[in-house]
């Protein structure tokens, strides 16, 4: 019936359609999207093995300490650690398996153990927020300081600014990263007393309530100060290395010549040829770093007790909050591979020669 | 001739400060190009050939210096003569493309990657005060078609869509948008094969008898150097040796180098001349020689070629030549290889 009624339509409809799918299979969004969906499936299959299925898993654990420390019996732990990972141990592995995709779909990552039954989806979504902000700003602002600081470097190489600034980045970014939170509290907080580092704890003043008055972004600022601060230091020496480097390879290619040859005017010479030449190689280092920045929140939250996802690792970590930790763990892998998406995305808009399979 | 150059290079000098010293690149050239003229500038790697373009419109990198000389640009009747190497940075910039076009070496990279062709159409033509997008698009179009290009196939392509011969014909058709005086060709053909080498040679024919540029036209291929220009400059070692109407210098050669390079490459009418190399190398830039520069390398050469150097001076009418013994020359035409050079 289908097939008759398929081959009776025109055959424009159908080659249309064809052409179609055919397009969007090969149109960069879509594979990129592809990608990134497989990827967080794979973490999240690894995940699930990992805790399921192994000797000594999360699971045993957590019932072992019930055992002993609440004298429940197997069976009471047991089920009462199923509820904690949400998830039914009885059950085959495949339906356990495709239960636990199903319950990461609706958002259901478990129960803390710590902070007593508190959904893990509730504290992840309550501190998460606060760490994407404070590295995404961090990162973005230490990206374009550097990509700036280094094309400056590349056009008066030699000069005294070159050499001061090369000197100051390589010396930042040989600085171990829990060195810089405690040089940056003891300077503007102890010596020169800028800031009232000893109050600044959590990431707005506890006094106010959230909102979006002018009072409550200033105190969220405030107090993201040094947290960005320490991102931004720790980071922007490598950027503005990176990009002088490829800036120096770009001024020797031949197009810039040909652009002073063609008349061109010097500020569109120095965005449209040289800047945006030299920064796409930092495209792809950017997205591969969103990942470790994420990682490295923790000492830095640690440092200053703001309070974002990496204290609440470390916490989870300390206290064996095991589905806690499964939930961060997720949730750092997807903001990863999405800002590795996002940048995927941006580095085509940016350099016409990656969206190769694009129908012209 | 009543007509008067569109371009004067006057003594011109052009050295690199190296650790070692100063590099003279190009040293006390002189010569005139006149209008809808074709003027073929040979010699082999390192001669200066190429510096010397770069001084014509102060593309030369950090490490180079003027060191001496004028480049007289006659723009029309009406437009007084000005001296290219005294433009301020504005003036320049107007200068560039507008009045004198360079296309470059190596075209495959002399395309920005990341914009469209049409981008970069649009920019070169708003750079000189051209803001009717749809005209320049028009002329564009039109001239894409005079090199033998799909028009909007590749107004709308990247460069790395495009292969190697189609980005050198983007970038002459390019050259042309501004309908500039002068267009200086660097190594136009090099890195092309014969076939597209010959289409280049033949818009170039057509087109400049069209639009009536001056064309400077550098290169080391001596064919193609005969087939476009009317008139030839040697140059070795940063000067030139010798300068004449093409059919002069290359029938009758008065310089010794020039002889030497007509018979280091094959020449399919010239029934079974032997091939014969120049011996030797170049001399030191930095420390050159007393006397004549080729003076080493030369089968001429007698004693006072290595003491006194001799002056570029007029051996024939409109002809020439750097060389005491420039008479000793064998015309080719009469006079197929039987000397040797080595």
């Amino acid at each position: 019936m289908v097939e008759t009624s398929l081959s009776n339509a025109p055959p424009s409809i159908l080659a249309v359609l064809r052409t179609r799918i055919e397009r969007l299979f090969k149109s960069y969004l879509f594979r990129s999207l592809l990608q990134a969906l497989f990827t967080i499936w794979l973490v999240l299959s690894v995940t699930f093995v990992l805790i399921r299925l192994m000797p000594g898993s999360p699971v045993d654990i957590l019932v072992d300490r019930l055992v002993s420390e609440q004298g429940l019996t197997r069976e009471e732990a047991l089920s009462q650690a199923a509820a904690m990972f949400s998830v039914n141990f009885n059950a085959p592995i495949h339906e356990q398996y495709f239960q636990y995709l199903g319950n990461l779909l609706r958002g259901d990552l478990g129960v803390s153990i710590s902070s007593t039954n508190t959904p893990v989806i509730e504290i992840i979504a309550r501190f998460l927020p606060w760490t994407l902000f404070s590295v995404g700003l961090g990162l973005l602002i230490s990206f374009v300081l550097g990509l700036l600081l280094g094309m400056l470097m590349a056009y008066w190489r030699n000069s005294f600014f070159d050499i001061a600034i090369s000197t100051v980045a390589s010396f930042l970014s040989s600085i171990p990263n829990y060195l810089l939170p405690i040089i940056l509290i003891y300077l503007i907080g102890v010596q020169w007393k800028l800031l009232p580092v000893a109050r600044m704890r959590g990431t707005y003043d506890p006094k106010l309530t959230p909102s979006l008055t002018p009072e409550f972004i200033a105190s969220v600022l405030l107090y993201a100060i040094l947290p960005v601060l320490t991102y931004v230091l720790s980071q922007v020496g490598h950027w503005a290395l990176s990009m002088k480097n490829s800036t120096l390879s770009v001024l020797g290619e031949e197009y810039v010549n040909a652009a002073h040859a063609r008349g061109l005017p010097q500020r569109r010479i120095l965005i449209a040829y040289v800047g945006r030449n030299a920064s796409l190689p930092l495209f792809t280092q950017l997205a591969l770093s969103v990942g470790s920045v994420v990682g490295g929140a923790i000492i830095i939250e640690l440092f200053f007790m703001y309070q974002g996802i990496g204290i609440r690792l470390f916490e989870a970590i300390g206290a064996r909050d095991y589905p806690l930790m499964q939930g961060i763990f997720l949730m750092i892998t997807v903001s990863t591979v999405l800002a590795n998406l996002l940048a995927d995305l941006l580095y085509s808009q940016l350099d016409p020669r990656v969206r190769l399979g694009t129908n012209k | 001739m009543t007509h008067q150059p569109v371009l004067s290079i006057q003594n011109l000098s052009v050295a690199y400060m190296a650790r070692r010293g100063m590099v003279k690149a190009v040293r006390d050239v002189s010569f005139d190009v006149f209008p809808s003229e074709t003027v073929a500038v040979i010699g082999e790697s390192g001669c200066g050939k190429t510096t010397l373009a770069l001084a014509l419109v102060r593309l030369l990198s950090r490490s180079a210096k003027i060191t001496s000389g004028k480049v007289i640009f006659r723009g029309g009747d009406h437009s007084a003569p000005v001296d290219v190497l005294r433009l301020n940075q504005r003036q320049l910039r107007a200068f560039r493309w507008r009045n004198c076009a360079m296309v470059f070496q190596s075209a495959l990279n002399a395309l920005n990657p990341v914009l469209k062709i049409s981008a970069q159409v649009q920019e070169t033509a708003r750079a000189h005060g051209e803001h009717d997008a749809k005209r320049v698009e028009e002329r564009a179009l039109w001239l894409f078609q005079q090199v033998r290009l799909d028009p909007r196939r590749v107004y709308n392509a990247y460069p790395h869509e495009l292969s190697g011969g189609m980005r050198q014909r983007v970038l002459l058709a390019l050259g042309l948008l501004l309908d500039p005086q002068v267009v200086i060709l660097d190594e136009p053909t090099t890195a092309l094969d014969v076939l597209t080498q010959r289409t280049i040679i033949e818009v170039l024919k057509r087109l400049r008898e069209e639009m009536g540029f001056a064309l400077i036209f550098i290169s080391h291929d001596l064919s193609m150097a005969a087939e476009l220009a009317h008139r030839i400059v040697t140059m070795y070692a940063g000067s030139v040796v010798e300068i004449g109407q093409v059919n002069e210098v290359f029938y009758r050669p008065k310089h010794p180098y020039t002889l030497g390079l007509m018979r280091a490459v094959p020449n399919l009418s010239g029934g079974r001349a032997e091939l014969v190399s120049i011996p030797g190398s170049p001399p030191d830039l930095i420390d050159l020689p007393k006397g004549c520069a080729f003076a080493p390398r030369c089968s001429y050469a007698q004693a006072i070629c290595h003491e006194q150097a001799p002056p570029l001076e007029m051996r024939a009418p409109g002809h020439a030549s750097a060389c005491h013994f420039w008479d000793r020359l064998p015309v080719l035409r009469e006079l197929p290889s039987s000397q040797e050079v080595g």
